[in-house]
């Protein structure tokens, strides 16, 4: 497995390089909304950070590519691109069938997992459906993660909450042995006073994408399979070569990408 | 309370001065777009009233659409089905903003004169037939007697329904963010989502629409007492 994808890794790379030195200057304009932080927003002095944008840039460079970000409200985000106002939108988008009638997406370029945390004292080990028997785990109900939560922790009793802060408070208070989310919610719950209760465990594996969904990719205008070509070429090569950890690594403490493809 | 004055100010760290770059942008569309939708509801009334059945038609079909569409609808047709596939053959190196400015102006000229028509259609059928005999009576061309006896007294008619479709159109401008334009409200959600103050940041577009509203009315009570003069003096 592991030799395969270097493989196919180092073949990409060339084929890159030699799409490089034959393809003429590729101008881009990338479309985002710029009120989603941390992956996407416009700063008090209106610059654009976040994620979304450093990740966007970092592929511009590999594609050897000018790119130009355009903002743009979320609600008009699709019609945009349709009607050629920008090329890309990178922009946290997820991928979902719905929206693969109108436009064409990449592969992902992340998936923020399932995770799960346990109060600091716990003395849970693992996150498998054995470690966590007999143990009552507190989930937002109509979300992914409590379908997922259900399906995977069948001999744990499953205790569902209107909303994240409902569970929040209750571990807080130890009526909870460990809860369940998606890791960027718990992270900032972790980060914030309330937090100091709790610790990380671990992301249960494997997260399933029938259930999660594939998670954000790039959405570009239908039957561009060129451009999704050099897209998908590009995220592999930040994959590899570093720069995609590094720029993982500013903004949160945990891959951001999920399990590999 | 500090923290609070630093969000609020206008500096590098403060979101003040994008949300009056927003007031701007909210104004700017406004005032661009009311001398055109003010000119094309004159003429889509005086069509609607005219004796050419055909034009009497095409007015009408023009109020049935507009008027039935909700205007976000409207604004992405107009925007994208009509603005953008032209603009770019006309001029293809035009910014997006210029693009989408314009494309704004022009699908809030398109609402707001199907509604101002209507206003106006009212305010001509107030106006009896003696006005107008009464200007070619004393000689007066047709084109004459519009502008001298009949215009004056139409937009005293005209105003207090006009003054609405004004404060309507500003409000309206909150929709042109989907379309790519930084207005007030686009703004207001930017900061307030970023600095996770939404109550502060919504409480500030509401003011400021409300502001805006003050010193319209204002505008427009200046506006009535200066034809209402007029009217008394002839």
């Amino acid at each position: 497995m592991r030799i395969g994808l270097r493989r196919a890794l180092a073949a990409s790379a060339a084929f890159l390089a030699i799409g490089a030195a034959q393809a003429q200057e590729l101008n881009l304009k990338i479309g985002t909304e710029g009120a989603y932080p941390p992956f996407n927003n416009l700063t008090a002095d209106g610059q654009l950070v976040g994620f979304d944008i450093d990740i966007a840039k970092a592929l511009c460079d590999e594609m050897k590519a000018k790119c130009e970000f355009v903002t743009q409200d979320w609600d008009g985000i699709i019609p945009a691109l349709q009607a050629g106002k920008f090329d890309a939108i990178i922009a946290s988008m997820s991928i979902t069938d719905e929206r693969k009638q109108k436009v064409d997406f990449t592969d992902k370029y992340y998936n923020t997992p399932s995770a799960i945390v346990v109060p600091k004292e716990s003395e849970l080990k693992g996150v498998a459906k054995e470690d966590l028997a007999g143990k009552t785990i507190g989930v937002a109900t109509s979300t992914t993660h409590y379908n997922y939560a259900e399906q995977t922790f069948t001999d744990s009793t499953i205790k569902g909450y209107p909303s994240s802060q409902e569970y929040m408070l209750d571990i807080a208070n130890g009526r909870l042995d460990a809860v369940e989310d998606d890791i960027v919610v718990l992270q900032t719950f972790l980060d914030s006073p309330e937090g100091a209760c709790c610790k990380l465990l671990g992301v249960p594996t494997p997260q399933p994408i029938e259930i999660f969904g594939p998670g954000a990719g790039i959405a570009l205008r239908k039957g561009e399979t060129d451009l999704a070509n050099k897209f998908n070429e590009a995220i592999k090569a930040i994959r590899s070569n570093g720069k995609y950890k590094e720029i993982n690594d500013k903004y949160f403490k945990f891959d951001v990408y999920g399990a590999e493809s | 309370m500090q923290y609070y004055l630093t969000l609020l100010s206008f500096g590098p760290e403060g979101w003040m001065d994008d949300i009056f770059r927003g007031i701007a942008m909210t104004v700017g569309l406004a005032l661009a777009t009311l001398p055109f939708g003010l000119t094309v509801g004159f003429f889509v009334a005086l069509a609607k009233q005219s004796a050419e059945p055909s034009l009497r038609l095409a007015g009408n079909i023009y109020t049935t659409i507009f008027r039935g569409l909700p205007e976000l609808l409207t604004l992405f047709l107009v925007y994208f089905g009509i603005s953008v596939p032209l603009l770019s053959k006309v001029a293809p190196d035009a910014s997006p903003e210029i693009a989408s400015f314009l494309g704004g102006m022009f699908a809030l000229t398109v609402v707001f004169s199907s509604y101002a028509s209507e206003v106006f259609l009212g305010a001509f059928r107030v106006i009896p037939r003696g006005q107008y005999e009464g200007g070619y009576a004393i000689g007066l061309p047709h084109g004459k007697t519009m502008r001298l006896v009949v215009l004056p007294q139409l937009i005293r008619i005209a105003l207090p329904g006009l003054s609405n479709l004004w404060l309507i159109l500003l409000k309206d401008t909150a929709l042109v963010s989907a379309i790519g334009l930084s207005d007030i409200l686009r703004r207001a959600q930017i900061a307030s989502r970023v600095t996770k103050e939404s109550l502060l940041f919504y409480g500030i577009a509401c003011l400021i629409f409300l502001v805006l509203a003050i010193i319209s009315s204002i505008g427009i009570n200046k506006i009535e007492r200066s034809t209402n003069r007029q009217g008394a003096g002839r």
